[in-house]
Parts: structure tokens; C-alpha cells; sequence
């Protein structure tokens, strides 16, 4: 599946889910090191769930960077 | 008891010529210092586009909609604000409860009050809570006392697109509607008020990711607004 080149930067301080606390740099490193979810982040998406489409896209984007 | 800061993003929507009173922190214990930690208001167009991140001191305690925007140049009829705040859990256990008053100015129509919809982080993780909130339904009066009703979607989203369903229920009749709203962007879905020769009775919105959605009812003639209520996450 093709991910579109991101509409904003994608900087390791934003918060991406606001339930768990989780930002992309978080994201992006648990991609990198093979370890999703970090401790404590297990939730992350599945509370209310307004950022799983994000949270989505990023883990795409990072997995393809580890994986091209 | 974490120390750490949490997050909430919650949103509304401003139409032009009303009186639109946000109460960002409804709490009275005059023990608690009664302040969020920061807060962002972003203000966005049907199109996405961000208009406007005026600041606002966050231990203010009630904002004037109509002041904020209606100083932006060119702003559209309709624009999504956006309220993100971090806040200290000791002082708000659960979340910012924010509240809202609205009243077209000049309207013989009653003044409405509603909670502002809590879209990203409204379910905090330390609470232990598990729900769909992303299935939510809304119930109307036997009597009807609107005349036009729709639904209301805003995307928080900063990446993905959101594609959602707008179910209408007239009886044993039910139309649907699809949706697909880009990162930012809103819209109003009309829901007509018979079907069938039956008269509206729910509404349901399923969507993948959670949006900022309210139910809307309007006088015909004017467009004043007689309703404007979140959903609730429960089913009949």
C-alpha cells in the first residue's frame, strides 16, 4: 500500500494520542527498534479513537522507513 | 499521582451572528487552582485551511466565540474551533469539562446551552475506561420542534482522512449517507425531517476515527438554531 507524502511535518514532539500521552517521536522510535507498543502506550488509539487514523498513517510511514 | 501533564482536544462550531460562550473550565472548587496549563485555539475553515490561532490566556475561564472570530478577515459562515489544552490531572481528575452557551443574537429562539464535544484524549488512558466512541447515536423528541435538522462533522485528524456514515431513522425506514472528511475540514450533513411520511427519530454516526459531530436543528425561514447537542454513545 503506496502512503502519501505527509501534509505536515512529521515532528517528534507532537502529541499524537491524547489519551495515552504518546507522541510520534515515541512512535517513531518503538518503530525503528521493532518494540510497538512502548510500555505504558498500550492503549494508544483504542480509547476514543479520534487519533487511530493518524496513528495509523505514522506507523505506515516509520514501518516503511525500517522496512523499504 | 502522575505530575505529568495530559492532553485534550475538544471542538465546536461558530456560525455567524450568534452569541457563543465557551466556558473552558467548568470547575468551582475553590481549592484547586482552576487553571488548564496551555491552551491552543485554532480556527478552521469548511476547506481545512487554518484561519486563526489567536491566543488565549489559559486561566481564562469563559471565551466569547464571536469576539474571537469575527475579527478574522474574510472568515467563512461557519468555522470549526479547535480547544487544545494540557492540563494538570490533580486539578482535573478526569478531564476539563467545557461547556457552551448559544443564542442567535436578536432570535426569539431559546438560548442553548451543551458540552463541547472532547474529541482527542477524552477518554484518558489512567481512568481505566473502554468504550466505542466512535458509534454514537442521537434521539429525537416525539413532537418535532425543529424543521430542518443535519449533523454537524468536523475531522481533528492531522494526517489521515476520516470516512463516516450518517444514518437516518424514520421509523421502520432507514437513508444513509457516506462522508469523507480531509485532516481539518467540516461539513453539515442535512437530514431531512420525513421520510416516508414518517418523522425523524434517531440519527446514528459510525465512523472509523472519532470526530467532532453534533446534531443541529434549525427554523426553516431563518436558519436560527433551536438545536445543537453532541451525540451519545449509546444504541436503542
Amino acid at each position: 500500500m503506496s502512503v502519501p507524502a505527509a501534509p505536515e511535518e512529521l515532528s517528534d514532539g507532537i502529541l499524537l494520542c491524547y489519551c495515552t500521552a504518546l507522541t510520534i517521536g515515541e512512535l517513531r522510535q518503538a518503530c525503528a527498534s521493532g518494540n510497538w507498543p512502548p510500555a505504558g502506550k498500550e492503549q494508544s488509539g483504542k480509547l476514543c479513537t479520534g487519533c487511530l487514523g493518524d496513528l495509523l498513517y505514522c506507523q505506515r510511514r516509520f514501518d516503511s522507513i525500517r522496512r523499504p | 499521582m502522575s505530575s505529568s501533564l495530559s492532553a485534550l482536544l475538544s471542538a465546536t462550531f461558530y456560525e455567524r451572528g450568534d452569541d457563543h460562550l465557551v466556558e473552558l473550565i467548568h470547575q468551582r472548587d475553590t481549592a484547586a487552582h482552576r487553571r488548564l496549563h496551555s491552551l491552543d485555539v485554532a480556527v478552521y475553515d469548511p476547506a481545512g485551511k487554518l484561519l486563526a490561532t489567536p491566543p488565549v490566556d489559559p486561566g481564562r475561564e469563559v471565551l466569547d466565540l464571536g469576539a474571537l472570530v469575527e475579527e478574522i478577515p474574510g472568515v467563512p459562515d461557519r468555522v470549526m474551533v479547535a480547544f487544545d489544552t494540557r492540563y494538570d490531572e490533580r486539578i482535573f481528575p478526569y478531564r476539563p469539562h467545557q461547556y457552551a452557551y448559544l443564542h442567535r443574537r436578536g432570535s426569539t429562539a431559546p438560548a442553548l446551552y451543551y458540552a463541547v464535544n472532547a474529541v482527542l484524549g477524552g477518554v484518558p488512558d489512567r481512568i481505566g475506561v473502554t468504550t466505542m466512541n466512535n458509534f454514537e447515536t442521537y434521539l429525537f423528541r416525539r413532537a418535532p420542534f425543529a424543521e430542518r435538522y443535519s449533523v454537524l462533522l468536523g475531522c481533528l485528524s492531522r494526517f489521515a482522512a476520516v470516512e463516516a456514515q450518517v444514518y437516518a431513522h424514520y421509523g421502520r425506514e432507514r437513508t444513509s449517507r457516506e462522508v469523507r472528511l480531509e485532516p481539518r475540514t467540516h461539513l453539515e450533513v442535512e437530514v431531512p425531517a420525513e421520510h416516508g411520511g414518517e418523522r425523524l427519530d434517531r440519527v446514528e454516526l459510525k465512523a472509523l476515527f472519532r470526530l467532532a459531530a453534533y446534531v443541529v436543528g434549525r427554523r426553516a425561514a431563518t436558519g436560527e438554531l433551536v438545536l445543537f447537542d453532541h451525540l451519545f454513545t449509546y444504541f436503542k
